[in-house]
């Protein structure tokens, strides 16, 4: 039934964490798969391969979406961010200083897409209610933190 | 006992944090090897049959098979357990849950791999299968595990008093019967495992999500037979536990350790959320049935409590699980009478086991559900009927044990918490807005159509709506593993000629901040900064087994060693010090801040990295392995009596609450926690225990369930097993009472489970306060609300899929 | 797992046609993607024979929303993000804003589109309630030829619509409605975020002088697709808007969807809490100034 089918790889030409990036990857491979794999950016994570849990979550065009429900060619022309990608010039991002000083850490396996959620809300929203933050990171599951802490690291981030 | 700190009960940044934040932290999927080669798992359609042959024809041929491992490749034991060895590896002659698998692919394209698993073709003889535990021991139920004769995996008997004195005693009887279901841990991060054959004959070595490296190592050297030290176990930063990543570690670990040594190439096993849901295990749902004698002034005179729990087709942690429910099962009140039966039964369901809370939340969801009624059905107020009864110095508990030698705080905490929240006067309120109840609809055995049609009078005006609860639960709780288990842990500290230092526990961090805890406490007591302190990454051969992370025991137990170990090099220290500097006895030697000095006498003043280089060079060892036994405890399991564990911790919380009358939503507006873990090590770590145990308590309380279908579960992803998302629960305040205790580094006990035991029970009674219904079957979610009873599909569709 | 197949992503709806007409049955349009990789995930017979992904968001015309005189138009690229945010649409159409807003995630709303939610079909498809009741076309597109059908007659059953193997939907069609319409969306789920519909709502009412001169109402999740009430419409033309009417309405809900779906696992909950709700929004609605 499916015999012989030839994956015809697709070229790519996008900006990673500012850098411009030129590779060729195989059409069914999901960003996700692209950003660890092929590129060893291992701070994006896999945890439900549906959208559900938000593990995986970078930031595509300034907007905050699943990686592992994007294939890799859809990413061709864009600017993509990491959660390697956020930090200036060796110093932590100021969201990555307050998850720190507010203790919303733990496991630390939901918190690269969870700080990716909150930059994009950040940078379109310097000074958003609680609400509007919790909304924001409603699309990244933390089963260890209970989110309280976290909520107050991005309400007292100030960019 | 020293009262001021200068490290101890402040907040403390993570250790590990940096690298979590950028995302640089190395989980097991994120570690590559070159040459690694993949494992990918083969099913069967059957909950329970007879395996009479397994076919590989169709696909060993297959340019993407490397090697096809079974039972066959098995060299020692073919089935494990922690406690009792009824785990196949890769099931051989039965299979008795649907998560069984019977061999592993292993190749490199995991996609082809997984295509070709289902070619694989496995004779089964279908056998009758058991998914109800009722009727597990029942005599012509099938025996899940033949070998045994019986489908009862434990039976804990507690007898106290006399029962029936007791009840005749009682001016009221009540009865109730409470169920709770399976529930996933939901670490997000799904289990993954390397292993990788070592040069020469040094063994495998395993790096991976694990929860306990010392019990993969044991389970993966029975299997391999291998002597333990060629198994060397290394924990990859784990993606969050609960105690789930434990009985499933081991068997993935033993996998993957097979397919190394045959194929000589790292093997990985990485699972997907599906995968992790379907093979892992869970926490046992328990049917409790409660008996209550108690008299018109509120005193408790008997308790009967008849439970039984679901293990599923493995025994795994079940016998202390449900250990832990017999000693805690009457809450923690003081009844003279007591009649306790647990038992654990096999079934066709998935495997139950070890998750935070152990045996606790289940039961405290029952008992404190209960003593609500009791209060209203004497018309006293929910913390009046807990004064009455509650626990205080020297009580005696269930199992006939006397609390001392620490504070016992639980009326400390009931108070608290009721002050903090207003309790009392708000409870009285909401009790008398019960004019207007759920409507409820009652079916009979068939469904009438025109009853699903409302009537005119049925409908609910917007305004009436909404009902405001608050509710309370109490519990005590044994710290670490009491009388289940060999309580013993190490520490190993090894200061640099530099003053920086390495310091390791035989714990293993499940990401809850025990790395940092421990640094904290070597800080405390040599002045150290926190900062200057390197925890090392766990592996089996460089400490001494510390038993499991489990039975929130890691601040007590690992503290204690880690405290063992610093205060052995204190006291070298000083005795240098002393000879060095000719000081007398009376002289006090200060560690603080990075240094070191007489107290008076400032001539005598070292920074810590002056000093370590001197001690270096004076030939001072500068390293120690510190030790910390548990306290004595026994226990007689004929009558379920004894010193069960050597120190309780006491919390108490309050649930404030909105109920949608009409949907049946439940909208948790604010918990109150109220809680006495002992000394507090790391405040930020403690809140987060806090936070997280109580939203984990939450999502069991209103809408968390993992239901089955012929022991398959249903719920595979996040898409329906649903856990709670920010929005979901309010405010938490989190409050705590710091009680003394003789055992522990200066007190500190255990905070990570008591927060988690009490929530459900605490939103169950504000919601019987709302509007005037007791539940007893969790989650207490829409249907069950508007129906008290859940619903469950024919077929369930996943989403939008 | 993603299976073994080829992406292009067109630059123009002619080559996407193109495309499509010579790809036909493997073929299969990628919009959002929100529905289709987590199929692919679990292995969902509907995506498993595809091999070529035919990715149209390169197409810049389907990515925008046009407003006119008298109608909305919604590109087939855009999000449910572009909805939230719209001013033309929180002013126009604010329950098919405020549905947008319950729709998955932050990250799934910056990615799914409003015309996947239609095409997709499922029952509990947040956007269709509104759509639905707002007379929304659908314009679908073939190399040879254009038509522009109801979103009603689009919708044929779950998972199931009138677009063909060879054609695109370009855009919805949103006739904007007469001001004196009041409304509202409800949407009740398990959680209170990135929840699939239980029930879903919506509801248009113009009243003159205290009497319904026309109410609309659409259904999600508790009918096999999204759909249009029109019996229960068609009721409550010229009747009185008050309570008892309301109820009235609400009965006839709760009779119409049992005889639309007969008994299933779920009736026993959904059809009285569909007419508690349906009356509580009928009378939100009505209170509206």
């Amino acid at each position: 039934m499916k015999k012989n089918k030839i994956l015809k790889k697709i070229k790519l030409r996008f900006t990673l964490n500012g850098e411009p990036v030129e590779l060729e990857t195989l059409p069914n491979k999901r960003l996700l798969d692209l950003l660890r794999d092929d590129l060893n950016l291992t701070g994006t994570k896999e945890g439900c391969s549906i959208g559900e849990c938000g593990a995986c979550t970078v930031i595509v065009n300034d907007k905050a979406v699943n990686s592992c429900l994007m294939l890799a060619g859809e990413i061709n022309g864009s600017a993509i961010i990491t959660i390697e990608g956020i930090s200036q010039n060796g110093n932590l991002h100021p969201l990555q200083e307050n998850f720190l000083k507010f203790g919303a850490v733990q496991c630390g396996f939901c918190i690269p897409g969870m700080i990716l959620s909150a930059y994009a809300l950040l940078n379109k929203n310097r000074r958003p209610d609680e609400e509007t933050i919790k909304e924001a990171i409603a699309g990244n599951l933390c089963r260890c933190t209970g989110y309280k802490q976290i909520i107050e690291a991005i309400k007292n981030t100030k960019l | 006992m020293k009262e001021k700190f200068n490290v101890i009960g402040k907040p403390v940044i993570r250790q590990d944090g940096k690298a979590k934040v950028t995302g640089q932290a190395k989980f097991a999927d994120d570690y590559k090897f070159p040459n690694t080669l993949f494992g990918v798992m083969v099913r069967t359609k059957s909950t329970h049959a007879i395996i009479k042959n397994i076919d590989y024809s169709e696909i060993e041929n297959d340019k993407n098979i490397v090697t096809i491992i079974d039972a066959s490749d098995i060299k020692g034991a073919k089935k494990t357990g922690l406690i009792r060895k009824d785990q196949p590896v890769f099931a051989f002659d039965k299979i008795v849950t649907p998560g069984d698998v019977v061999a592993m692919l292993v190749g490199v394209d995991v996609d082809e791999l997984r295509i070709l698993a289902k070619k694989v073709k496995i004779e089964l003889e279908e056998l009758p299968s058991l998914t109800d535990p009722e009727k597990s021991l029942d005599p012509d139920s099938p025996l899940i595990h033949p070998e045994f004769n019986t489908n009862l995996v434990v039976h804990h008997p507690l007898r106290k008093g006399d029962i029936e004195k007791g009840f005749n005693e009682s001016d009221y009887i009540i009865e109730q019967t409470y169920t709770t279901p399976h529930i996933e841990h939901a670490y997000i991060e799904p289990e993954c495992v390397t292993a990788i054959p070592l040069e020469g004959d040094k063994g495998i070595y395993i790096i991976g999500s694990i929860q306990n490296p010392f019990t993969v190592r044991r389970i993966v050297a029975e299997v391999l037979n291998f002597p333990l030290n060629k198994v060397r176990v290394e924990q990859a930063e784990l993606g969050g536990s609960f105690g789930g990543k434990d009985d499933i570690m081991c068997i993935l670990s033993a996998r993957a350790s097979i397919a190394a040594l045959k194929t000589k190439r790292p093997v990985k096993i990485k699972y997907t959320r599906e995968e992790s849901i379907l093979e892992s295990y869970k926490r046992h749902p328990y049917r409790m049935h409660y008996k209550v004698g108690y008299t018109k002034e509120g005193k408790i005179k008997a308790m009967k409590i008849d439970i039984l729990a679901d293990a599923g087709a493995y025994c795994s942690m079940t016998p202390y699980v449900t250990w832990r429910s017999v000693v805690q099962a009457t809450g923690p009140y003081e009844i003279e009478n007591v009649w306790t039966d647990v038992r654990a039964v096999y079934t066709n369901n998935p495997y139950t086991g070890a998750m935070r809370g152990f045996g606790s939340p289940q039961i405290v969801f029952a008992q404190e559900s209960l003593m609500d009624d009791i209060a209203v059905s004497l018309g006293l107020t929910p913390d009046e009927i807990r004064r009455i009864n509650g626990y205080r110095y020297g009580s005696i508990t269930a199992s006939g044990q006397r609390l001392e030698n620490h504070d016992v705080n639980l009326m400390k905490v009931l108070d608290t918490a009721c002050e903090a929240t207003n309790f009392r006067e708000k409870w009285l309120e909401n009790e008398k807005h019960h004019n207007r109840r759920i409507p409820t609809i009652e079916f009979k055995d068939e469904i009438i159509n025109k009853n699903l049609i409302l009537s005119d009078r049925e409908f609910v005006e917007p305004e009436d709506t909404w009902k405001k609860g608050i509710g309370l639960a109490i519990s005590f709780r044994g710290s670490s593993l009491g009388a289940e288990g060999i309580d013993a842990a190490a520490a190993y500290l090894s200061i640099q000629s530099d003053g920086s230092a390495y310091l390791l526990c035989g714990l293993a961090e499940n990401g809850q901040g025990m790395k940092t805890a421990y640094s904290i406490i070597v800080s405390e007591i040599l002045g150290i900064p926190v900062e200057n302190i390197y925890y090392l990454e766990l592996t089996t051969a460089h400490i001494p087994d510390s038993g499991p992370t489990v039975a929130s025991r890691s601040t007590v137990m690992g503290g204690g060693a880690v405290k063992n170990a610093s205060e052995i090099l204190r006291k070298r220290f000083e005795d240098f010090l002393r000879s060095q500097w000719q000081l007398t006895e009376d002289d006090l030697i200060v560690f603080e801040n990075n240094k070191i000095y007489v107290k008076g006498k400032e001539k005598f003043s070292l920074s810590f990295s002056e000093f370590t280089a001197l001690a270096y060079k004076k030939g001072i060892c500068l390293a120690s392995i510190g030790w910390y036994p548990g306290p004595k405890i026994h226990w007689d399991e004929k009558v379920g009596q004894g010193k069960a564990y050597f120190t309780y911790v006491y919390g108490a919380q309050v649930a404030e609450v909105r109920v949608n009358i009409v949907t049946g939503e439940v909208y948790i507006d604010k918990i109150t926690a109220v809680h006495d873990p002992g000394k507090v090590i790391n405040l930020l770590g403690a809140l987060g225990q806090v936070y997280g145990g109580v939203t984990q308590g939450a999502g069991y309380a209103i809408f968390e369930e993992l239901s089955k279908q012929n022991g398959f579960p249903q719920e595979l992803n996040f898409d329906q097993y649903l856990i709670p998302t920010s929005k979901d629960v309010g405010e938490i305040v989190p409050i705590f009472i710091e009680g003394k205790d003789e055992f522990g580094p200066w007190g500190a006990k255990s905070l990570g489970e008591p927060t988690l035991e009490l929530t459900s029970a605490a939103i169950n009674n504000a919601i019987r306060n709302a509007v005037g219904e007791r539940y007893f079957n969790l989650p207490v979610n829409l249907e069950e609300v508007i129906l008290k009873r859940k619903l469950r599909p024919g077929d369930i569709q996943r989403g939008s899929l | 797992m993603i299976p073994k197949l080829n992406y292009v992503a067109p630059l123009s709806l002619k080559r996407t046609l193109k495309i499509l007409s010579e790809n036909k049955k493997k073929a299969k349009i990628l919009a959002g993607g929100t529905d289709i990789l987590p199929g692919f995930h679990i292995n969902s017979k509907r995506f498993r024979d595809i091999e070529l992904l035919v990715d149209i968001k390169k197409i810049g015309e389907l990515k925008l929303i046009k407003e006119f005189k008298d109608r909305v138009e919604i590109g087939a690229c855009v999000t449910f993000s572009q909805i939230c945010e719209s001013d033309t649409f929180k002013k126009f159409f604010p329950l098919l804003v405020k549905s947008a807003e319950t729709v998955g995630s932050v990250q799934i709303r910056n990615r799914a589109t409003v015309v996947g939610n239609c095409v997709n079909n499922a029952p509990c498809a947040d956007s269709v309630p509104p759509l639905l009741v707002y007379d929304a076309k659908i314009e679908i597109q073939s190399l040879k030829r254009k038509r522009v059908i109801s979103l009603q007659k689009f919708l044929i059953k779950p998972y199931s619509t009138a677009l063909k193997k060879n054609e695109v939907v370009t855009k919805i069609i949103i006739p904007k409605p007469d001001p004196d319409f009041k409304g509202d969306f409800y949407k009740l789920g398990r959680r209170r975020a990135v929840a699939i519909s239980r029930i879903s709502l919506a509801l248009l009412l113009k009243k003159k002088a205290g009497i319904i001169d026309e109410l609309r109402i659409a259904s999600g999740a508790v009918t096999p697709i999204g759909a249009r009430l029109h019996e229960l419409e068609k009721f409550a033309k010229d009747k009185k808007a008050d309570s008892s009417t309301f109820k009235e309405l609400s009965i006839l809900m709760g009779k119409k969807v049992l005889q639309i779906t007969g008994l299933r696992w779920s009736s026993e909950y959904k059809l009285p809490v569909l007419q508690q709700v349906f009356y509580q929004l009928l009378e939100k609605v009505n209170e509206e100034e």
